[in-house]
């Protein structure tokens, strides 16, 4: 209404003119807030509603009989006061920085290899190592069960062959852990690593030229060309990596239930098996309600490596 | 022309009324027909109950509806809290406990009351009986025996029809089946195979069982707490730690796989030459095998030959026992109907060709020749030795903390008496006093 409102010309258009032209603009904004309700309502619904909603359950105690009380921080408390929860929050971070050590470094060296070189077969290579990618989750993790079988598993019995031990991979608390990182690494490298070429490939080939005939060395090509220009790229692998495997229940899961003992246990299992198998659903809002705020900090940070010069 | 409209809407209106005085019930099962044959059977018989039903009640019809089987219950009660009915539904009776609080299934009692004595009795004379009233009436009976290869016990100089009568024997016949028969230094057939992996096998099957043994309890009735970490339980661990450790008759793979895996593949892969846990639903792949002639489905021929079973040799009434219910959602709108279906499927005849029964629930059928064999003489004591597990609403994290523990304790090699309280006092600390 306010824009409406005939008041004293500043723009130096006719007064006509300008009417019209706040009248469309004014007609259009409302016409493309009204083409946004329907998106804005279902974000509404699902996502801030079940925000929300998990959120009030994370305060609330219920009972099987259907009674529910507010108990403001108590499952919170319950929580942090668990060596168990402590326990699944340590393996969540040490799932996260061991996949990101492996994933980022590694996949970022190929990008380089397969960006810079002219290699034959280049755009196989590029499907064939979208493969993992592309598997199911759950299916990649039967063929990594199979693997490791600790009576015919192919990894089970190379290791025996090294060091004379047959071990049982995934009942053993490191290498069941090692086991799930790897998986984790497995399926992640070919999407960073296409991610991370795709970026490398936008930077313009004038600047290395240009500081090539300046005397530059390999190195500091990449230490002020295609680092600098890429950080942003590397920033986003590393943000949607760190909430995959965050939020990854499925395949750790699939490969140990979180085993043996609750050495595997990481958050989103523990979630899983709170809300979905043992209808412990106020738990499991509270562990979901803690994964969500680490899951903010990381992608804070995240933000803000991507946004410093 | 009036006149036969007129006739034709009569007509009409009482056709539709007929459709309307028909009931239809819903019967929630867990048979997949992609899941392979054992659910194809399943779900062939359950379809010869539905037709022999309708046919005998025309006003009744039934429908079926598929819910995967570890959700069932689960589905049950959260349907409940939305409102959302069921009419027939397959139960287990270890969420008995969390059923009778949630109230989501129906009180059987003013059903079974009308029973004559000989059908009670006919039903009570088993375990699974007391752990499902009155929620749920058994359709079978699921219990465990340890299963051997006769020929083994004759290779290493034991009587095969000397079986152990006591945990001693039990560990002593283990030592001797435990053989490296390529002579590389190596274990090939483990003497007792076990299964110590996360899931509720493993306190239902392994840890209970000798827990109670000892005299011990998973849980306290009375101030609803678990109290596995007791001097029982530390007797218990320690004695399934020393089976892998100590006497190494059990491999070190039994933490890891599945039930299925570690008992009944590596059985019949011969890699054990014992398991313990062998269940009474899988008395078919012994015979696909060959290792037992005519005995699923049962003959009054039927034999053992290569593989045979005996009770496990724990105290009177330590093992476990349970089987597939069937009970009503609290929610449905036809109660009296549904318990007709019901009554209609426990009938002798139909539960006697039910394949997933495990073994008879009713005692009548105990009484065929076909069961009078000497190997299902062993069942029926097996049977007859059972006992549910405790009735707490929170028992899958009850099942999950035992197994977790029980891990710790053999992976880490955690010691007992600290790792078992350690657990015991985190699952008090959110569950007890439910």
């Amino acid at each position: 209404m306010r824009l409406l409102k005939p008041g004293k010309a500043q723009t130096g258009l006719p007064e006509e003119k300008r009417y019209a032209s706040l009248y469309r603009w004014n007609y259009e904004s409302r016409l493309a807030y009204l083409f946004l309700i329907p998106s804005i309502l279902l974000m509404l619904l699902f996502l801030v509603f079940p925000l929300f909603s998990g959120i009030i359950m994370s305060l609330q105690e219920s009972t099987f009989a259907g009674e529910v009380n507010f108990v403001g921080l108590k499952n919170f408390r319950l929580l942090l006061r668990e060596a168990r929860f402590l326990n699944n929050l340590k393996l969540s971070i040490t799932y996260v920085l061991g996949n990101l050590s492996l994933s980022i470094p590694l996949a970022y060296i190929a990008a380089l290899i397969i960006t810079s070189q002219d290699l034959r077969g280049l755009p196989l290579f590029r499907g064939v190592f979208l493969l993992p990618f592309i598997t199911a989750p759950v299916v990649s993790s039967v063929i990594f069960l199979s693997l490791t079988d600790a009576s015919s598993g192919p990894v089970t019995l190379f290791i025996e062959r090294i060091t004379g031990e047959r071990p049982v991979i995934l009942a053993t608390p490191s290498l069941a852990m090692g086991t799930i990182i790897f998986h984790s690494f497995w399926r992640s490298f070919p999407f960073v690593m296409l991610f991370l070429a795709a970026g490398m490939t936008t930077i313009p080939n004038e600047l290395y030229e240009a500081a090539k005939v300046d005397g530059a060395t390999g190195w500091h090509l990449f230490r002020f060309i295609t680092f600098p220009l890429t950080r942003i790229h590397l920033a986003l692998s590393m943000l949607i990596i760190t909430m995959w495997t965050l939020q990854d229940a499925e395949t750790v899961f699939a490969l140990t239930r979180g085993g043996p003992g609750y050495s595997t246990e990481v958050l989103a299992v523990r979630l899983f098996k709170d809300s979905f198998i043992n209808f412990n659903l106020n738990l499991g809002a509270t562990v979901g309600v803690i994964l969500l705020s680490i899951s903010l900090l990381f992608m804070v940070a995240y933000l803000r490596l991507m946004q410093e010069r | 022309m009036r006149k036969s409209l007129l006739i034709g809407l009569l007509l009409l209106c009482l056709v539709a009324s007929a459709a309307s005085a028909q009931v239809t019930i819903r019967v929630a099962h867990f048979y997949d027909p992609a899941a392979g044959p054992a659910h194809q059977m399943n779900l062939r018989w359950l379809e010869k109950v539905k037709e022999g039903f309708e046919a005998a009640n025309p006003d009744i019809k039934v429908e079926f509806e598929w819910i995967k089987w570890d959700e069932l219950d689960l589905k049950s009660l959260r349907d409940f809290r939305a409102g959302i009915s069921h009419d027939v539904i397959y139960t287990s009776p270890q969420y008995y406990g969390l059923h009778s609080v949630a109230k989501d299934l129906l009180d059987l009692s003013p059903y079974i009351e009308k029973w004559p004595k000989e059908v009670l009795e006919d039903f009570t004379w088993s375990a699974v009986w007391s752990s499902a009233f009155p929620w749920g009436i058994p359709l079978g009976i699921h219990t465990r025996t340890i299963v051997y290869r006769r020929d083994l016990y004759e290779k290493v100089g034991l009587n095969p029809d000397k079986t152990p009568e006591n945990l001693e024997e039990l560990v002593e016949y283990s030592k001797k089946l435990t053989q490296d028969v390529d002579g590389d230094g190596k274990t090939d057939i483990y003497g007792l195979g076990m299964y110590f992996g996360p899931s509720r096998a493993t306190i239902e099957l392994y840890f209970a069982p000798y827990l109670w043994h000892f005299d011990g309890e998973l849980w306290d009735k009375e101030t609803k707490k678990a109290t596995f970490a007791s001097e029982a339980g530390i007797k218990a661990a320690q004695f399934l730690f020393d089976l892998i450790y100590t006497h190494k008759v059990t491999p070190e793979w039994s933490m890891s796989g599945t039930y299925d895996d570690v008992i009944l593949l590596s059985f019949l892969g011969e890699k054990i030459a014992q398991a313990e846990g062998y269940g009474s639903y899988w008395i078919g792949p012994l015979e696909e095998k060959g290792w037992i002639k005519g005995l699923f489905p049962p003959t009054p021929e039927g034999q053992a030959i290569v593989a045979d079973v005996y009770p496990t040799p724990t105290k009177y009434k330590a093992q476990f026992t349970n089987a597939w219910n069937i009970s009503i959602h609290a929610l449905s709108k036809h109660p009296d109907e549904s318990f007709k279906f019901i009554e209609y499927m426990i009938q002798p005849d139909l539960l006697y060709e039910y394949p997933d029964a495990g073994l008879p629930v009713r005692l009548s059928l105990w009484e065929r020749p076909e069961f009078k064999t000497p190997f299902y003489q062993k069942w029926q004591v097996a049977a007859r030795n059972g006992r549910p597990m405790p009735p707490t609403a929170h028992y899958g994290d009850l099942a999950d903390t035992v197994a977790a523990c029980l891990q710790e304790i053999f992976a880490a090699k955690a010691p007992i008496p600290e790792t078992l309280k350690k657990f015991e006092d985190e699952y008090n600390s959110k569950f007890a006093g439910e």
